[in-house]
Formats: structure tokens, C-alpha cells, sequence
């Protein structure tokens, strides 16, 4: 959680970039605050102070923080499940409150909210219901996004059934039945396996390039770098940092070497060129794979030799 | 059976006349009130959090986004979709159980119902319909004060307020979901239920020819008595040819016929009749007469219930009907009379013949009345009389002569008094105005039967409106405390108006428990020193004051219940039906908009 911010010290904030200025607002949010109450009207908790948001059209956008930092509070703002104390938030020009602004949006809760007692065709049946489709389309739509989150073999079991991340691709495909051009991710990965969250990561990847606009929020630092375009760090419901991540990650006054088939002579002459420029040598040596990728590369060589014990990481 | 309110027509009913306002205008005034009434509130909750102005602003976007946009765009395909999942969510849940523990209650009710009484018919489908309606009243508010809730605290809301949803069609789904399973179960409930009365009331019974004796007087006819079957035997008397009726028990008769020819006849006692009617009534409009003649109020003999006036025998006291419509069409052969009087004895007298009574046929218009025709009259038993259309009338010197019914005794509009009086001295019949009615014909049982589980559907959806509604703001055990509660205040809604009204004696319900604690009783004065009494009728009269008013809004279902009916024999009025239905339509539509501003303005994620 620190890194992030370390890391964006060196960094400046940046609000928008000149290439974005021109592109669609598709949120915005205006001194967006949220408290909440006791019964008795009495103060709480301070949630959101004063949030100034703008989320483009076609880009991944994060929300990043720590548990209690305000992201699922500004998620549900935007979404019109909760209602502000102060400011206003607005998707596609209109009132977080106004109904009408769903039919082009997708929303994926935190624990994918489900109901048990429906299978997994039901459940893409009814959320398609509620949308303004011909059955024809609905069942089409059904079809591909069953294949799509890869269920066709559960699709008759009930969901009271289904693990953790199953339950948690049905809760994206419900998020997508409407092909929508807002897809709202709360927490996404969140009780994914490696494999499961890389795939979620490849699908929102995939949804930015078929030209959606991605709001997710996230605790998971390596997802929000892995998919997000810009992010927004929140903490104690104040907005801390705002911009891009490759800006906010990149550490300006380090430069980093990688190399393959150097002579150790080779690296010498290096150190002496270093010297030479008076800079201080910080690390040179071999980089290190993540571990995310070291398991997915001893799974996916596991699935293609089965039986052979796992071989060195690559 | 007894009707204290007159059945109007609906269109009557509905309008205004010189009756009073007309349920419409009732409706509408009640409706207005109670809006105002929430806007005001409304607006004050909003004042509170918001600020004046503020306040007004959101108040007055509620309505117009209620008004312009979320009215006008709910959508039955979405309400489907909700009603879908709600039917889903109920049958997943094993709902069906219900009606296999009211399957199994009917199966073994055999065995604890009285075999033996004077009415089984009444007793059976009192029964089954008392039950029925207790089971599916139980089984809609768990329903409805459950489902909207659970969603709530599961969360799974989320999914679908961020879908294009008005609450309008959550509110609406949730209703119709819950009715439509509850209206499959009921469905099967008055299946099971008609299997069970229609069997459990057959019987058959067996009369030999070698039983028979011969009858006195007619030539001819025969009499004996029927094999002793389900509890009971009836006394026969047939004709020469062997065909005949049993005496009249336990409410039904058998008709008799004799098969076979020369030696070998024998006789067929057929399967009970007349247990399972649906009489239509035709009623009049019922006035007195007093000792001397003079028109009058009936009589109060002391009793609490004041439903039957009574009239003094051996005077010139009187109950006159006059009904209407009695036309040769209507009543081509003879004019069918029942009527149920109540009797008081101010001495015992021969208390096994009952009171004799006469009633008389008069025309309206010309005052030409008919030969006083003699009954006598029991306590609680019906008694038939068809009155012929050859009769006998009393001339203005005392002589009788032969009239028509139609042409003598019925004026040109069809009306036709009849006059009832007490022939014993010291002794009184008391009636009410349903109490003598002309028999206009049977209606189909099944039908009949039919409307008294649309009687307890109507409660049905009314009680799931009720849970639905209350579910959008309160928590499940919470929305179905208060669910129950309105079911209790409609059914004891007469003693709640009467303690709210102050006519119940011993004060509202602080004193009346300062009462019960102290030991007071009702009648003398608290005697607690003035202060501490003002305070104790200062809050009652607030309480009092709420109870009026919860008593008012909330439903009367008693008034819904027709199963009386259906169980003493009589046709349910279509007119009673459709008022019942409007109604019930009226607490839906009003209900509706309730719940759906109740979850608006309900903040679904705090």
C-alpha cells in the first residue's frame, strides 16, 4: 500500500493528461462527501470528503487504498446505492440517483451478490430480463458470455454450488449482459486463484479494448499496475494521488539496466562509464521474475507435461 | 344467517346518492389525506437533513421523478422478470410444504369434527375454510415481510437496483410473486377442501319394502324409517309407486324411488340433497309496527346485540317486508318464503312446539290482504313456506274470496308486503330484515364455493401488500411484527373503534391496565387523585387516539370473510364480491405507491 505513494513521490500529480482533455467525462464527481449516521442522526463516521473525480471514456481507471479509505463508498455513490451528504456525482451527464443511466452500465459488487437458489443460465435469464433486449438477442448474449467466463459445464448448477471464483465469474457475466459501456469492479480479483486472477485481469484488459470505460477499486496493488491506466489513491476518505500509473510508478532518478550476454569485462567498462558520470551504482545483477508469474509458468508447464515434476523457473 | 349491513348494489355502493358519499369519494378523500399527510412528513424528514430549502427541492424531485419518469416507465416485462424471481425464490424454499401440512390437516380433521351434529355441512366447510384462510394468511406474511429484506441483507439488491429497475417494479414484482405462488397453493387447498366436504357429507342410506307400513290417511302411501348411516336415520313416506323424500336431517334429505317390478321391487334411497346449496336471496325492506298498530321501532327485549328488534304476540304488532320484483316471471309456480326467527319467552310455555305466528300477504297499493297463514316458530330452525298462486284474500266485510297472487297481492310494480306477527300472548319473535327473505332460486354450489376463496384470496393479497410495502423500510422479524398487527387490528377492528370511541366502558387501554392491575372494576371511578387521572386519560386519548386511526386505515378483513355464507347455505352477492374486490384493489394501488416511495428514498447500501 506504501509503495504506490513512495514510489509517486518523485512523481507529480497529474490530473489529466493533454491527450485526455478532449475525451468523453463519462463520471464525475463534484466535492463528493459521504457520512454516515446513527440511528439517532448523530455523526459516525466522515466516509468521503470532498472528491473531485473525473473518469474518461475507453480507459481503466483505479481506485486504490486501504480497507475503510472511502473506495467502496465512492463506488456506491456513483452507482446510486447510497445518496450523498454533500457534492453530486454524475454518470453520463446525469444523477447518480437516476435510474435510466444503468441501462449502460455493469456492475460487479465485491462478493458477487447473487441469488443461490438460480443456476447460472437464470441468473444471466433474469438480469437480462431487466434490460431492454429481444429475447433472441438475451439468449445469444446468454450463450456467448457462459463460453465466455468459461461455465458452459456448470451452467445448469445451482450457484449455492459454485466455488468462490466461479461465483465470481457469473458475477461478471452478469455485469456484461448488457454490453455496457461503464463496467463498475468492486474489488475484482478479490478470492481469485493466480490463474483466475490473471484471467479476470485479461478480460478487463480485453474490455478496454473493445472500447468500455472500467471503474474497478482495489486493495491489490500488482492489479491495479497490471490494469489500470490511471489511478486515484484514497486514504481516510480524502484522495491522496491522481494520474497516470506509468507516471506515479516510474521512479524519475533511477535508471535501471537490463541486459542478456554480458562479459563480466563488459560490466567493468560499465561500472568505470558510471563512475566516470559520478553517479552511484545502486544494483546491477540478474532480475528476478514475480512470483505470480514464476507459479503461472509452473502450472501452465504442468498442464502441457502432466505427470513431469515442475522444472526450474525460467 | 344474520347480514348487519345491508348489500348494496355496486354501482350504489361506489357512487354518491342520498346514502352518503359513495366508496369512491371516500377513497379518494382518504387518499388525498394520507398524501398530504406523507408529503408533509416527507418534506420534515428532509427539512431536518437537508435544510428548508433544500428539503423542498428533494421533496418536490421525488415526486417529479416519481410522476414523470418512474410511473410512466414501469414496465410489465420487468415486473414479470422481479415476479419471476420472487415465485422462484418461494418454490426453491420448499413453500409447497404449506400446503402438504394443510393436505394432512383435512386428512385427519375426521376424525376431531363433530360426526354427530345438527349442521355438518356448516361444520365441514366452516372447517376447511377457517383453516385455509389461517394457513395462506400465515404462509403471505412470511412471504412478503421475508423476501425484499433477506436481499437487502444479502446484498443481493446491489445487482439489481444498478440495473435499469424502478422500485415501482421491485415493489410490484415482489407482490405479484408472492400472490401467484400463494394463489397455486390456495388453488389446491379449495381443491383438497371440496373433495373433503363432498365426501365426508355422502352417505347412503337402505329402507327395505318389508320395512314399510302403511301410511294413515293416504291411500296408498307408505312409511318407515332408513338404515342408521353417519350418524343418523330419516323417516320416509312414499306413494303407491314407490316414489318418495326422507324426512329433512342434519340439514339434507334423500329422495326415494322403487326399482324392480312385480316381487322384487325394492327401494333406492338416492345420495343426500339440499346439504351443499347456494340459496339467492331475495331480501326486503323491513319495518314495524307497534302494539296498537302504529308504525314503530321494534322492540329491545335486553339483549346485547341488537341486531333483532322484537314484536309482542297477541297484538297488532308487527315485522312488514316489502320486497320487490315479485313477478309471475321471476316466480312462475309459487313464491318461496324462508325465514329464521328468533324467539323470547317471557314464560316457558310448551317449549318443544315453539310459538305460533301468522304471516300475511298484502298488496302495497290496494291494501287487499291474504288469509292469515299459521307457523310455528323455533328457535335458530329455518321454515319454509311456498306461498301458492291461488290463495285466499280477506274483503274490506270479512268474507273471503279465491284471488291470483300476481294479480291481487302484488301491486303493477311488483311489490308485495308481508306482514308477520306473534300469535301468543306474552311471548316475542324478534327479526331482522335478512332474517325472512324470498328464495329466488339455488346458485351452483361449486361457484358458491369458488367466491369464498376469492374472499380469503382478496385477504391474501391484501396481507401481501401489506408485508411487501413494509418490508421496503423495516427488517424482516420487524415488517412481519407489523404485518400481524394490522391482520389483528382489521379482524378486531369493531372493538378497537368501539375502546377508541370511549363506548367500551372502563377507558382506554392505560386505564383499563391501571384497572386490571389495581382491581377496579370497570364501573367505579378511578379515584387516583385528579393529576394522576388527567395524565392516565391524556395518554390515552392519544393512544385512543392512533387506535381510531390505525382502525380506520388498515383493512377490515373481517368484512372479507364470505365463508359464513357459503357454510349457512347462501349464495355470496356478486355485488358483496365486487365491492370486496375494489376494495382490495384500492389498498394494492395505494400500497403500491407507498412501498415504491419507501424504497426510493431508502438508501439501499447503508
Amino acid at each position: 500500500m506504501d509503495k504506490p505513494a513512495a514510489a509517486a513521490g518523485t512523481a507529480s500529480l497529474v490530473a489529466g493528461d493533454a491527450a485526455d482533455q478532449d475525451s468523453d467525462v463519462i463520471i464525475e464527481t463534484r466535492s463528493l462527501s459521504k457520512t454516515y449516521r446513527d440511528f439517532w442522526g448523530r455523526q459516525k463516521v466522515r466516509a468521503l470528503k470532498a472528491l473531485d473525480l473525473e473518469i474518461r471514456r475507453g480507459e481503466i481507471f483505479g481506485l486504490l487504498g486501504p480497507n475503510g479509505s472511502g473506495k467502496t463508498t465512492t463506488i456506491k455513490l456513483i452507482l446510486g446505492l447510497l445518496f450523498p451528504t454533500n457534492g453530486r456525482a454524475m454518470v453520463f451527464g446525469k444523477d447518480a440517483s437516476e435510474v435510466a443511466k444503468n441501462e449502460r452500465i455493469g456492475y460487479l459488487p465485491e462478493e458477487s451478490y447473487l441469488y443461490k437458489f438460480l443456476n447460472a443460465e437464470e441468473t444471466l435469464d433474469f438480469y437480462g430480463r431487466l434490460f431492454d433486449m429481444p429475447a433472441a438477442a438475451r439468449k445469444r448474449r446468454i450463450e456467448e458470455l457462459i463460453e465466455r467466463v468459461g461455465l458452459k459445464w456448470a451452467r445448469r448448477r445451482q450457484l449455492k454450488e459454485y466455488s468462490k471464483g466461479m461465483t465470481r465469474r457469473i458475477g461478471l457475466a452478469q455485469a456484461l449482459i448488457n454490453d455496457p459501456e461503464l463496467i463498475v469492479l468492486d474489488e475484482p480479483t478479490t478470492g481469485l486463484d493466480p490463474i483466475g486472477t490473471r484471467e479476470m485481469k485479461d478480460m478487463i484488459i480485453d474490455l478496454r479494448a473493445q472500447g468500455k470505460t472500467v471503474l474497478m477499486c482495489s486493495h491489490l496493488l500488482a492489479d491495479v499496475q497490471d490494469v489500470c491506466d490511471r489511478i486515484a489513491i484514497l486514504y481516510q476518505g480524502e484522495l491522496k494521488e491522481l494520474g497516470r500509473v506509468d507516471r506515479l510508478l516510474t521512479v524519475q532518478d533511477v535508471t535501471q539496466i537490463q541486459v542478456r550476454g554480458l562479459t563480466d569485462a563488459a560490466k567493468r567498462e560499465i561500472r568505470q562509464v558510471i563512475d566516470r558520470h559520478g553517479a552511484e551504482l545502486l544494483k546491477m545483477d540478474n532480475p528476478t521474475t514475480t512470483l505470480e508469474d514464476l507459479f503461472l509458468n509452473i502450472v501452465r508447464d504442468s498442464e502441457a507435461h502432466p505427470g513431469r515434476r515442475a522444472i526450474e523457473a525460467q | 344467517m344474520e347480514l348487519e349491513k345491508e348489500i348494496l348494489p355496486i354501482l350504489d355502493w361506489l357512487v354518491p346518492s342520498v346514502r352518503g358519499p359513495g366508496a369512491l369519494v371516500v377513497f379518494l378523500a382518504i387518499a388525498s389525506g394520507l398524501a398530504l399527510i406523507s408529503l408533509f412528513i416527507g418534506y420534515l424528514r428532509m427539512a431536518i437533513r437537508l435544510g428548508p430549502g433544500e428539503g423542498f427541492y428533494a421533496v418536490a424531485k421525488a415526486m417529479g421523478t416519481a410522476v414523470a419518469s418512474d410511473f410512466p416507465r414501469t414496465v410489465p416485462r420487468r415486473i414479470w422478470a422481479m415476479t419471476r424471481l420472487a415465485m422462484q425464490e418461494a418454490i426453491r424454499r420448499r413453500v409447497l410444504i404449506a400446503f402438504g401440512v394443510f393436505a394432512l390437516v383435512v386428512l385427519f380433521a375426521g376424525w376431531f369434527l363433530d360426526r354427530e351434529s345438527d349442521h355438518p355441512a356448516r361444520l365441514y366447510l366452516g372447517f376447511v375454510l377457517t383453516t385455509a384462510q389461517f394457513m395462506i394468511l400465515v404462509l403471505a406474511i412470511l412471504l412478503s415481510t421475508f423476501s425484499l429484506p433477506a436481499d437487502i441483507k444479502s446484498k443481493t439488491i446491489y445487482t439489481v437496483v444498478t440495473k435499469p429497475v424502478r422500485a415501482s417494479e421491485i415493489v410490484l414484482g415482489r407482490i405479484f410473486g408472492v400472490i401467484i405462488v400463494n394463489t397455486a397453493i390456495l388453488a389446491l387447498m379449495g381443491g383438497i377442501s371440496y373433495f373433503f366436504v363432498v365426501r365426508g357429507l355422502h352417505h347412503r342410506h337402505e329402507i327395505a319394502v318389508e320395512d314399510l307400513e302403511l301410511a294413515p290417511g293416504d291411500a296408498g302411501a307408505k312409511q318407515g324409517v332408513t338404515t342408521r348411516e353417519a350418524h343418523h336415520r330419516h323417516e320416509v313416506t312414499v306413494n303407491a309407486e314407490g316414489r318418495g323424500q326422507t324426512d329433512m336431517i342434519m340439514d339434507h334429505n334423500h329422495e326415494v324411488w322403487a326399482e324392480g317390478t312385480g316381487g322384487v321391487q325394492t327401494l333406492v334411497v338416492g345420495a343426500p340433497q339440499g346439504a351443499l346449496v347456494a340459496r339467492v336471496p331475495r331480501y326486503g325492506k323491513m319495518r314495524f309496527m307497534d302494539r296498537t298498530g302504529r308504525p314503530a321501532e321494534g322492540i329491545s327485549v335486553g339483549k346485547e346485540w341488537s341486531y333483532r328488534k322484537y314484536i309482542e304476540g297477541g297484538s297488532l304488532a308487527a315485522a312488514v317486508w316489502t320486497f320487490r320484483g315479485i313477478t309471475p316471471d321471476a316466480f312462475p309456480e309459487t313464491l318461496p318464503l324462508e325465514m329464521t326467527l328468533s324467539v323470547f319467552r317471557t314464560y316457558k310455555g310448551d317449549i318443544v312446539s315453539g310459538i305460533l305466528g301468522t304471516m300475511t300477504v298484502k298488496n302495497p297499493r290496494t291494501g287487499l290482504s291474504s288469509e292469515p297463514i299459521t307457523f310455528t316458530a323455533r328457535e335458530y330452525t329455518l321454515y319454509r313456506h311456498e306461498i301458492p298462486r291461488k290463495l285466499k284474500a280477506v274483503q274490506a266485510d270479512g268474507t273471503l274470496k279465491d284471488v291470483d297472487l300476481f294479480e291481487s297481492l302484488v301491486d303493477e310494480e311488483g311489490n308485495m308486503e308481508l306482514w308477520v306477527q306473534c300469535s301468543e300472548r306474552s311471548q316475542y319473535f324478534g327479526m331482522a330484515q335478512a332474517d325472512v327473505y324470498v328464495r329466488s332460486g339455488d346458485a351452483p354450489f361449486v361457484w358458491n364455493f369458488c367466491k369464498a376463496y376469492i374472499g380469503i384470496w382478496l385477504q391474501m393479497v391484501i396481507v401481501t401488500c401489506f408485508g411487501v410495502v413494509f418490508s421496503t423500510f423495516l427488517s424482516g422479524p420487524v415488517a412481519l411484527f407489523a404485518t400481524a398487527a394490522t391482520l389483528v387490528v382489521g379482524l378486531f377492528r369493531v372493538f378497537i373503534i368501539s375502546v377508541a370511541t370511549g363506548e367500551q366502558v372502563g377507558g382506554g387501554p392505560l386505564e383499563s391496565a391501571v384497572r386490571m392491575v389495581t382491581q377496579l372494576n370497570q364501573t367505579i371511578e378511578l379515584d387516583m387523585g385528579k393529576p394522576i387521572e388527567w395524565t392516565i386519560r391524556g395518554i390515552d386519548a392519544v393512544l385512543m387516539g392512533v387506535m381510531w386511526l390505525a382502525a380506520n386505515v388498515f383493512p377490515d378483513y373481517w368484512a372479507f370473510n364470505t365463508s359464513d355464507f357459503v357454510a349457512s347455505g347462501f349464495n355470496i352477492d356478486g355485488n358483496l364480491l365486487g365491492q370486496h374486490c375494489l376494495i382490495a384493489l384500492a389498498f394494492f394501488v395505494v400500497l403500491t405507491v407507498y412501498g415504491y416511495f419507501f424504497l426510493k428514498s431508502r438508501e439501499i447500501a447503508a
